[in-house]
């Protein structure tokens, strides 16, 4: 594979274009013409296609895509280019495995394959905005529930009574005591060993996430650091020298991409080759052992209408059939948490990924925008899905997920607001109130009764 | 051909995205049809038809840029001829929009930037990184009416509310509407730091600006 040195020698020697040139006269054609090409559909009635064909020309089209795309560098108004041959050749030696944690707490996070009758990886947690008076009670949860495998810490955007802003001090020591504040809780939690694997949600630049990596505050290179590019297929020198600090320190990276539903991608065909493609870029320029990919729905801003179930399931297999690298999908639900629609959205878009082949990850209530609004039960919920699942084929779910949608699609626009962690936890003891638990019970009997199972 | 065929072809041409046949029929239609009417009559309701398709999702971003492009190529015809004739397109306000301070996200805020552009505002875009006092700085040169400041992340939407403070500080707060707007920001921080208005998406964004504008005009 090419080397890292020789990326940020084309980052700075690579043909020179504006921002807008790489989006309007190179990606928005070169999409448009691999999904012609291609012949890539978008049938509403099958969120969740059984096509290997589908999801092998949707491989072919990113591929080509990406050779004729390239990742676009902010800071230095330059494309990273690279041949057919290159990119084949970084999809054979990329890592199939990732490890990730210490001791009794160490895992092992694989690439699957579509149908396949393989645990998913189960990764619990939220770096979605966190107070810190929560958050360290927040990260034991998460480490208590047995199933979970890797966690996500909080995102805490203050230092007491700091409010913290990208790049300023303050975000510098909110990322620091965060990461003391994971590794306590977790230590809490009795799993000291446990792999974080979404630094530095607290962090936005560069310089901060390196400060708070510092091995004194308590990470670990078997923890995983997400590298997130810039929609679409851009990255900044932030995020290089993220990189370039943390492959000289042997860690984990992470690749995560959101492509927007509507955006440059254009319509779910566009999106589902644009959401592939990222792993190319994942592998090459951002040196990632692992995947994530959340794409979203540019006027939803969720990701559990039918569309962005196909996106999600069709790149999923496309990845999971031709590139086999770990691989997991974080979903966008529009419904608040502790809601009956909640659960209905994560289930839908659970049995998208978990039947196309990768790993499963919380689904993020109220679209992760309200403050506190991650719970341990949505982990709860994901993990028991996630062994109670085991062996679910895309043909069943995708049967199921249609059953589901008729009961929370008309709910999408006007979602219900749900309660936040504060109003349906005792913070104490982070046992759920009645109300919740009724809610909780109701929704798996009524999931039961659709045919999920739950261990 | 009548005037009102050329408008419909016109018309056409620009939901299509067909830049170059958008110019031929303007080009062809100026020694019948006055400036003014074509971009009433024809290319006006291309818009409004684009922006109506993209509301309900029938069409994306692509097809609104490509929609865009065209409307830019007929107005490069139609403008040296409104100069010599002395008239003017009306817009319905002015925006100065960018993303704020460290912050390099830019396609909800060319998204938001696009939908207003074809709802008739003047759109002043700064680009991505941009600090309170450029926002204030360039809607002060171009006497603009609303800032609309975009921030996709929790620790830069911190930046938001230094615009506001920065006009107040100035005194010119009540000057401007300031609207907010990105992945992580909802109604609750928007009324916290005091933003005059907020959309959750690009098209809900673009309503708000309208009905903030229509609102300071009849007070």
């Amino acid at each position: 594979m090419i080397s890292f040195p020789e990326i940020l020698e084309r980052a700075t020697r690579g043909p020179i274009m504006s921002s807008k040139d790489f989006d309007i006269k190179v990606f928005i054609p070169k999409v448009r013409e691999v999904v012609e090409k291609y012949k890539i559909r978008y049938d509403p009635g099958t969120p969740c296609p059984e096509d290997d064909d589908l999801a092998d020309r949707i491989y072919q089209a990113a591929l080509d895509l990406y050779v004729g795309v390239g990742t676009y560098v902010i800071d230095t108004e330059r494309v990273i280019q690279f041949s057919r041959e290159e990119i084949e050749d970084a999809v054979y030696e990329a890592p199939k495995e990732a490890y990730f944690g210490e001791g009794p707490d160490r895992c092992v996070f694989k690439g699957r394959k579509a149908d396949d009758s393989e645990i998913p990886h189960c990764h619990v947690g939220s770096g979605t905005d966190t107070t810190e008076d929560v958050a360290l009670k927040m990260v034991e949860a998460y480490g208590r529930i047995s199933k979970a495998k890797t966690v996500s810490i909080p995102s805490v955007t203050s230092f007491g009574p700091l409010k913290s802003s990208a790049g300023s001090p303050v975000e510098t020591l909110a990322g620091i005591s965060m990461m003391r504040t994971g590794r306590e809780g977790l230590r809490r939690a009795g799993r000291p060993g446990m792999g974080i694997i979404n630094h530095m949600s607290s962090c936005a630049q560069g310089v901060s996430t390196i400060a708070a990596s510092n091995p004194q505050f308590g990470a670990r290179p078997s923890d995983g650091w997400l590298i997130a590019p810039h929609a679409e297929l851009k990255i900044d020198h932030s995020s290089l020298n993220q990189v370039a600090y943390l492959t000289s320190w042997g860690a984990n990276l992470g690749q995560e991409a959101g492509p927007i539903m509507g955006g440059y991608a254009g319509g779910p065909e566009g999106t589902a080759v644009v959401t592939t493609a990222y792993c190319f870029h994942g592998i090459l320029v951002a040196r990632a052992t692992y995947h994530l990919t959340y794409p979203i729905h540019m006027n939803y801003v969720c990701s559990t209408t039918p569309d962005m179930l196909y996106v999600v399931s069709t790149s999923s297999q496309a990845v999971s059939r031709n590139v086999g690298v770990p691989y997991y999908a974080l979903g966008y639900a529009a419904a608040g948490s502790a809601t009956k629609q909640y659960f209905y959205e994560a289930a839908a878009y659970l049995l998208a990924i978990q039947s196309s082949g990768i790993g499963i990850e919380d689904v993020h209530p109220n679209k992760a925008v309200v403050t506190n609004g991650a719970l341990p039960v949505d982990s709860e919920f994901t993990c028991s899905f996630g062994h109670g699942m085991v062996g679910i084929t895309r043909k069943e779910a995708n049967q199921i997920i249609k059953r589901l949608m008729e009961t929370y699609l008309s709910g999408i626009k006007n979602p219900p607001r749900g309660r936040i962690l504060n109003e349906c936890y005792d913070i104490l003891t982070m046992r759920p109130d009645d109300e919740l638990r009724r809610t909780y019970d109701e929704a798996i009997r009524e999931l039961r009764g659709l045919g999920i199972r739950f261990k | 051909m009548t005037g009102d065929d050329t408008l419909k072809e016109i018309e056409e041409a620009i939901v299509r995205g067909n830049k170059e046949r958008s110019a031929q029929l303007v080009e062809e239609s100026l020694s019948r049809v006055d400036p003014l009417s074509i971009i009433q009559g024809g290319m006006m309701p291309a818009m409004e038809k684009i922006g109506d398709r993209f509301s309900c999702g029938e069409i994306y971003l692509p097809e609104m840029l490509m929609a865009a492009e065209a409307w830019n190529e007929a107005m490069k015809l139609l403008k040296p001829k409104m100069l010599e004739a002395g008239e003017s397109i009306g817009k319905i306000g002015t925006v100065v929009i960018g993303t704020v301070q460290t912050d390099v996200h830019e396609i909800g805020k060319n998204i938001v930037a696009t939908l207003l552009g074809t709802a008739g505002f003047e759109v002043h875009d700064l680009g991505v990184d941009i600090s309170a006092s450029k926002f204030i700085g360039k809607a002060e040169e171009v006497d603009a009416d609303i800032i609309a400041a975009s921030a996709i992340m929790t620790t830069t939407m911190t930046y938001q509310r230094d615009i506001l403070e920065h006009l107040t500080a100035s005194g010119l707060r009540d000057k401007y509407i300031v609207l907010v707007g990105g992945g992580v920001v909802n109604q609750k921080w928007a009324d916290e730091i005091g933003a005059d208005g907020y959309g959750e998406t690009a098209v809900e964004g673009v309503r708000v600006a309208k009905e903030l504008l229509s609102r300071r005009g009849g007070e």
